[in-house]
Formats: structure tokens, sequence, C-alpha cells
């Protein structure tokens, strides 16, 4: 059954641009969820829950009125819309479409789930758990903690608008994030695996539980052995998966439209321009098949799609939202998305990613004498007006006459986006993805990042000791 | 009564309904939650966006032989709520058992007026608040020709009601207000361009003061035009208070018990232990007049209160909520906290800051005669770990010499133990400030020696 009835919709559009702007929309969604946390071999959240709410959202000009309820009443939903409209500057209005029925695009099944969420019996789902910790656990008798989360969710979203339109989707994920603890002698260290899907329970046949927790573990150990890192510019070549976390954090933030717009980006005004190596190509694709950054249409109801942004060193793209798109004359990329009801869509990114180059990433570590050999990254924060960065290292070692040599520890890359970008040397061809939460004005989305081996010829590793 | 008030009369009627529910042999906390806000961001003149919030939820915990569930509802009506008790209690089913999953019985303590609620907030007209957001922007690029614009300007308030109701007796509401403002403007020299950041806080409109915060804000982008980085070397660093309370968050987050019993916190075993310089005084305070994360009660319903952290250097304690307290053997402190309903108690700081020493910031940075005044860190989230106690952070600011803040600097990092940067503190300002973004996180200025401090060059 549909959310919302659409003559209903229509209505409460109508009242949205009573007082004029150019385009309204009402987004409603039903979400439930269920989150288990497991800690010191302990089930110790278990939480599940459910909520309905919707946002209506008025754009006049550069400005968005939006007022969110938890009521999906006509009464309710028409107070809302008026709360919208009174936010919205009296002056032109241009309600198109809404003088036919609003016109349902067809539903989309291109992200199966083949073990559905709600068919998944609680008591598997808290053997996942057990399943990961205890494989954490005999990695090492230096494992002092093990953090095991299993969230999912199921989202129905109703999004009609006043061009007229009306999309309906379903998004089911599952995520499961492992933290492994390991001490020896007064010093920790943390290690993490997050697999996650736009699917259902058939995430942990391509990741059985045991594996994620061994991963996790290991790394912690091994950052154990690690010495101090250190300090100073060098080459550094960073692994394939996690390391795409630095092209969304660093350069991808700054292809989104509305930072573009705002000319809080590097890239703001050099389409067309040589931005990076040409080695490097790179793309937004929320079509990728049940990647946990996919989906079937955006949360404005626009068609997923794969975005050229980078080709062959020269910048091809930004991606934006139906506001920027409206504003700046341009197609929709289908990057609009919100993290709920609660929260004004965006331009946001889905899967990002440089793409497979020609080298092979162990020939990249071999071809480099003395260098930082980033297996892992961390969090990190970007400045979007200048593109200086800082990136955390959480598995990181020296390379030394070409091979992978100690593991060094406390180890960050301070850089500047672009600068990185140019100096990219090498590319392998083993592109991997990782999943993860990006923030945004507040707004958490899931994301991929993605990226094969590559060399960056120099940056700054910020550590606590002099290179020897 | 007033009106707010009849929440927590609705939740304790729920309570005794869900109660037959759950059956005998169980235990039952209800928390609810209702929101209204405006958060206004202008940009060029125009407003950006404009955007009314109201939510509102019920949290339910159920306890069954120790045995924890949980589960919310959006509905306000026992409909949804009965259903989220009956899935809290099956949900506890399938969780662990242990002994020190308890909830608090009634305390017969009334803190008082806090000073946490202004009806100017819901008086004020939205249009009035959209001007305030306006006049931020407008101060902040009027200042200087080289701030010509902002990244973004913000006004925002709310209003919210809390009641905790549960099946051993507690029962509280309490209404707080809460607005502020903030700005990042540019500033833009030729080529190179740098951002700033200012804020005010307070219970009503009234409260922002938008001249200081567009000044200091401006001041803040302009001071570090012409930066560069530095070669690197062990140097003593001025943490501006700002930069300050941003650490005060590891701290935090350190200084929780559940973090301590869970071996994620560098904090752990040393109480008792001289941990920082003489001169560091860290406390928290739930009952802190018109703060920010201040509440006659925590989030399971435990009164509120003041308690010293670490006294002249010397770790008194930590942060405890029912279930680490029972652990630990002692009380809950009153730190119960929950980012909504959405979510079972964890332990958090309330107020938390350091204690103001002596000296505005120009007096502190005129006695180092060589070292850096850091104005901003990137990458708190990820580069200041509190399980682990490393710090490796970007940074930028000034280079001090002979006492006077010269050369900008930015791409440089900070790296170290905090233990180390506790220990080493060698003066604390007396400009005490509180940040009132996830959560409320004071300190003044603190000087700090002996801090790598990485770059090029």
């Amino acid at each position: 059954m549909s959310l919302l009835d659409r003559d209903m919709a229509a209505r409460v559009i109508r009242t949205a641009l009573s007082r004029g702007g150019e385009f309204a929309e009402l987004f409603a969604e039903r979400r439930s969820g269920y989150n288990l946390r497991l800690e010191e071999g302990k089930v110790e959240e278990n939480t599940s829950g459910w909520e309905t709410g919707a946002g209506i959202r008025v754009i006049c000009g550069e400005s968005v009125a939006y007022a969110y309820t938890n009521d999906l009443s006509l009464a309710s939903l028409e107070e809302t819309a008026r709360a919208a409209a009174a936010a919205a500057k009296a002056g032109r209005s241009t309600a198109v479409g809404l003088e036919k029925p609003l016109r349902l695009l067809p539903r989309r099944e291109d992200h199966p789930v083949r073990l559905d969420i709600d068919a998944f019996p609680r008591e598997r789902k808290v053997e996942l758990l057990h399943r990961a910790d205890q494989a954490a656990r005999e990695a090492g008798s230096r494992i002092v903690q093990v953090v095991v989360a299993l969230g999912d969710a199921r989202q129905e979203v109703f999004i009609a608008n006043s061009l007229g339109e009306v999309v309906t989707d379903l998004r089911v994920r599952v995520r499961m994030v492992v933290q492994a603890v390991a001490a020896h002698e007064g010093e920790i260290q943390t290690g993490h695996e997050s697999p996650g899907i736009l699917g259902g329970y058939e995430l942990f046949q391509e990741f059985p539980p045991e594996e994620v927790g061994r991963a996790a573990a290991l790394q912690a150990l091994t950052m154990l052995e690690a010495r101090p890192a250190p300090s100073g510019p060098m080459a550094v070549v960073i692994a394939n998966g996690t390391g795409g976390v630095l092209f969304h954090e660093a350069c991808g933030h700054g292809l989104e439209a509305d930072a573009v717009y705002k000319r809080a980006s590097v890239f703001a005004g050099r389409l067309g321009e040589k931005v990076a190596s040409p080695l490097v190509n790179a793309f937004d694709d929320a079509t990728l098949v049940n990647r946990w950054g996919s989906f079937a249409y955006d949360d404005e109801g626009v068609r997923a799609r794969r975005t050229p942004l980078i080709q062959e060193g020269v910048l091809v793209g930004y991606i934006n939202d139906r506001k920027r798109a409206m504003r700046d004359g341009t197609e929709p990329t289908g990057n609009g998305r919100r993290q709920s009801y609660r929260h004004v869509p965006i331009p946001r990114m889905s899967n990002t990613y440089i793409e497979a180059g020609r080298d092979r990433g162990e020939d990249i570590i071999a071809d480099t004498e003395l260098g930082l050999y980033a297996r892992k990254l961390g969090g990190g924060e970007v400045n979007p007006v200048t593109g200086d960065f800082i990136f955390a290292v959480t598995e990181g070692y020296m390379i030394r006459g070409g091979k992978v040599a100690e593991p060094v520890k406390g180890a960050t890359l301070i850089g500047n986006g672009p600068r990185v970008l140019l100096d990219i040397d090498a590319v392998g061809g083993d592109l991997d993805f990782d999943t993860g939460m990006c923030g945004k004005e507040g707004q958490a989305v899931p994301v991929c990042t993605g990226q094969p081996t590559l060399r960056v010829r120099e940056l700054v590793v910020g550590g606590t000791t002099e290179v020897v | 009564m007033e009106p707010y008030a009849d929440l927590g009369t609705q939740l304790e009627e729920w309570v005794e309904r869900g109660r037959a529910l759950v059956g005998a042999g169980a235990e039952l906390e209800l928390y609810a939650q209702e929101h209204r806000g405006l958060t206004v961001r202008v940009f060029r003149g125009e407003v950006e966006s404009l955007r009314y919030a109201h939510s509102r939820g019920v949290g339910v915990r159920v306890l069954r032989e120790g045995r924890l569930g949980y589960a919310y509802c959006t509905g306000f009506d026992w409909r949804d709520c009965s259903r989220a008790v009956e899935e809290a209690a099956a949900n506890a089913r399938f969780s662990a058992p242990d002994e020190h999953n308890l909830l608090p019985s009634p305390a017969d303590r009334s803190p008082g007026d806090l000073g946490i609620y202004d009806p100017e907030v819901e008086e004020t007209a939205s249009r009035e608040k959209v001007e305030l957001a306006l006049r931020l922007e407008d101060l902040t690029i009027s200042l200087d020709p080289r701030v010509r614009r902002v990244e973004t300007a913000v006004y925002a308030d709310g209003v919210s009601v809390v009641a905790v109701a549960n099946s051993l007796g507690v029962s509280g509401t309490y209404r707080s207000s809460d607005c502020h403002c903030y700005v990042f403007p540019i500033a833009e020299d030729g080529e190179e361009s740098q951002t700033g950041f200012s804020f005010d806080q307070g219970v009503k409109p009234s409260d922002l003061d938008l001249e200081r915060v567009a000044r200091e804000a401006a001041e803040r982008a302009l001071c570090l035009l012409g930066s560069r980085s530095m070669p690197s070397r062990r140097t003593t660093v001025v943490l501006d208070n700002m930069v300050a309370a941003e650490f005060m968050g590891m701290l935090a987050a350190a200084l929780s018990a559940e973090a301590v019993l869970k071996g994620r916190s560098f904090l752990a075993g040393k109480q008792g232990e001289q941990v920082a310089s003489s001169l560091v005084t860290v406390v928290d305070d739930g009952l802190l007049p018109g703060g920010p994360s201040t509440a006659p009660f925590d989030d399971e319903g435990v009164p509120s209160r003041r308690k010293e952290l670490i006294r002249d250097g010397v770790l008194t304690g930590y942060l405890h909520n029912m279930y680490t307290a029972s652990r630990s053997g002692t009380e809950s402190t009153g730190n119960a906290t929950r980012s909504s309903f959405r979510e079972r108690p964890g332990v958090g700081a309330t107020n938390l800051f350091l204690c103001a020493g002596k000296g505005a910031r120009e007096e502190l940075v005129r006695g180092v005669d060589d070292g850096v005044l850091i104005l901003q860190v990137v990458g708190a989230h990820a580069g200041a770990n509190p399980v682990s106690g490393e710090i490796s952070l970007g940074a930028l600011g000034l280079r001090i010499k002979n006492g006077e803040p010269e050369q900008p600097l930015r791409e440089i990092t900070l790296a170290g133990k905090a233990l180390e940067f506790l220990r080493q503190t060698v003066a604390v300002g007396e400009d005490l400030r509180f940040l009132p973004f996830e959560g409320s996180l004071g300190a003044p200025t603190v000087v700090v020696e002996g801090v790598m401090v990485s770059g090029r060059g």
C-alpha cells in the first residue's frame, strides 16, 4: 500500500505553493529498523523502532523553505504545507503539472533483496554478532575488546512534486561494523571493518562475519607492533578500498554543485580544465547494483545515474540536486539526497570512486624507494575553500627499497586536494570499495568510497619522529 | 500547572498501562521528547533555507532479569506506544542478562530555577529571526574589504520538552529553550582564501551579540591570510579557547565510565593519579545556570549535579549513569545522556569544562618567546583518539616570536599524546568559553610546552 494518496499529495503541494514559489515537493517516509550491538561478548543493545514523517519543501529562487511533521493526516500535512508556504516570499508561482492527476513513475527493482530483513529471524541476527566477536578474539590474545554493531533498515518513500510526478521507492540496507581493540604494555590500538549493502542479509554470504571480525582484529594487532610514524614530506602509496575516502573528502565535496555555486570549492569555474594527473578518471555512480551508497531514485525522485567527474585529468562534471539543476540550467544528476523526512535534500555523493588504472598495485610499491604505505585511512577533514585536508592513517607501513616494511602508527596525511590529484603518478587496476556514512550539514547518508592502489608523488606525513 | 507538564502526566499513565503489558518481574521506562525549532540559513542577503521542525517520539526501555530491550516510535498515542512496549519486551529476550541494568528510584531533589527556558524564543516572530541572520551576514562582510562573502550565516533556536517516567516511580518533565547563531566568513587576498568562524548562544534571541560574533569571525579569517607551512619542530603551543574546548571533547569521551569500563579510555585505571599539570581542574556541571546542557535531571531521571573530575591535575572521578555506577560500585553522577528518544541512555558530559585560570589570551601569548598560537584544528573527530589518547591534527594558526603573534600558518599538524598535553600544560587563561555544538564543552586559552608541530619547508 502506498504511504499516501496521490490526490491528497496534489492538494498538499498546491497549499505549499499558495503563497508563491517555483517548485514544491512532498516527501513522506515510513522507516523501520533494528539495531544490535555487542560488547564484552554480550548483546547490550537490542533496539527496534519505526517512524513515519513527511517534509514539505518550497523553492523560491535561491531560497528553500522546509517544514516537517510526524503526523501524516491530511490536516497535519496541510498545516505543515502552510508553514512552508509562509516562508516563501510572495511572488512568482509556477505550479505547472498540477492540473492533471499526478503521474506515478515506474517502480524500479534495480537492487534486489535476496534475504529480506524481516524474514531473517532475530536469533540469527544475534548469532552473526557472536560469530564476528569470537573470530576477532581468536585472532590473538592481545585483543582486549571487540564491539560489533549490526543494523538493518527498511525505508519506504513517497515523493510527489509540482512537476506532476510521483515516485515510490523501497530501500533496504544492512551493515555490520566491527571495532577490535588490542592492548599490550600500555599501548592501545584499534582496527575497523564495516561491510554494508543496499540489500538484505545476503551481505554475509560475501562477507562472512568471521572474516570481518578477524580482519579488524589483525589490523589492531599489527598496529600494536607499529613504531611512531615519521614526519615530513614523502611519497605515499594509498591502498585500494578505504583510501577512496581521501578522494571523497578532499575532492568529491568540492564537486557538489552547492559548494561550487557558493564558490566554497576549489573546483568552482574549472569545468574543462585539467585538475588532475592524466591517469585519473573519477565517477559518482548510484547505479552500482546493491552497493551501500546506491539507490534507484534519489530523495527528490530523480533516477539514479553514473556521472563522470574527471576524465583523463580533466574536470567534466559536478553532481547536483533539483534546486541547483533548476537554478544553474543543467540536468539533474540524481544526487539530491537527505538523511530523512526531517532534512532538506542537498547535493550528495553516492558511490564515488577513482576508476581502475593500468598499473599493478604491487608494482607501484616495488617502484617506490622510500615512502609511506597507507593501507587504511580513518576519518579526515577538509577545508572546502582551500582544499587543505588532513587524514588519519589507521593502518600504515613504511615502504623501504620497494618493499612494505615496518608498521607505523599515529600518522596523518596533510595536503591539498587539487595538488594531490595532480601529484598522482601511478594508478593500479585493483579498484575496491568501502562503506561509510557521509556527514554534511548535519545529515548522514550512506556512501561508498572507492579507489585502486595509487601513489602520490609527495605528501606531508604528520608523525612524531624524524624519518630514519 | 504549565501545559508542557501534561507530557509527564501522560507518561505516568502509559507506564501504568505498560506494566500490565510486560507483566510482573519486568521494569519499564518511558522517555518522551517533543521539539519545535527553527533554523534560518542566509547567503548573499537572501534566505538560503528556512526550516521548521516539529518532532516527537517515545523511547521505551524494558528490563527483565537484567536483560534490556529498547524500542521507539513517533506516534504520541497509546496504540503506537503499546506496540513499542511489546517490541522492547521482545527484544529484551535476545539480550544478555546483566545485573547492572537498573532503573533509578525517585530522588527528592528540586534544583530550583535553572534559567534554561525563556518564552522570548516562542514569542519572537520568524520574520525577526530571519532579520537576525541577515544582519549577522551583513555585519560580517561590512568590516573589511577582504571579507566580501560568507560561507554561511545561521540563526537557530528550539524549544524542547522532555519527560521521563519509570515503573519505580520516577517522573519528571522540563522545558528548555536554546538559541544560537554562527557565521563562517571567507577572507580573500589574491588567490588565497581563509575561513573564519564565531558563534554566540543563549536561551533567547536577545542573548545573542551579533556585532561581537561578526567581528571575531572576520578577524579569525583575516589573520590567517598570507599563511604558509613551517619546518617541523617541537615547540610551545597556545591553544585558543575554542580549540581547547574541542580538545575537551576528547577528554569528555575518555572520562566516561562506560569508556573506562570497556577499555576504551586512555584515562582508565588512573583514578587518584596525577594525570595533568596542577593547573588543570575539570568540572562537569549539569546545573550550570543557563548552560547549554543544563537540566534538572539526566536522561534516565537522575537529578543533575556538579562534580569535579580532575582537581589540580589529579583524576578524581568519572562520569556515570545508573549502569556504569552499579558496575563500578558507586552512584550515578547524573550523566545518562541520549541524543534522542531513538536511543537508550549512554554516558555523556553535561556542561564539561576546564576551569579558568589567570590572564587574558594576549598575556599568555606574551609569555611565549617562540611558539605557535593554534586558532583552528581540523580532523578533531579522527585525529584526537580518546581510546589511545593519541592526537594528530591539522592546524591553522600564527607563529609566535618574542611574545607576538606573527606569520600565519597552514598545513601544519599537532601530534602527541593527550596525557603529554595535560601534563605539559604550563598556563591556563581566564577566558572560559563554551562551545554549544555536540554537547557543551568549555575551556579557556591553554599553553602547552613541547608539542611536536610538523609541516613542510
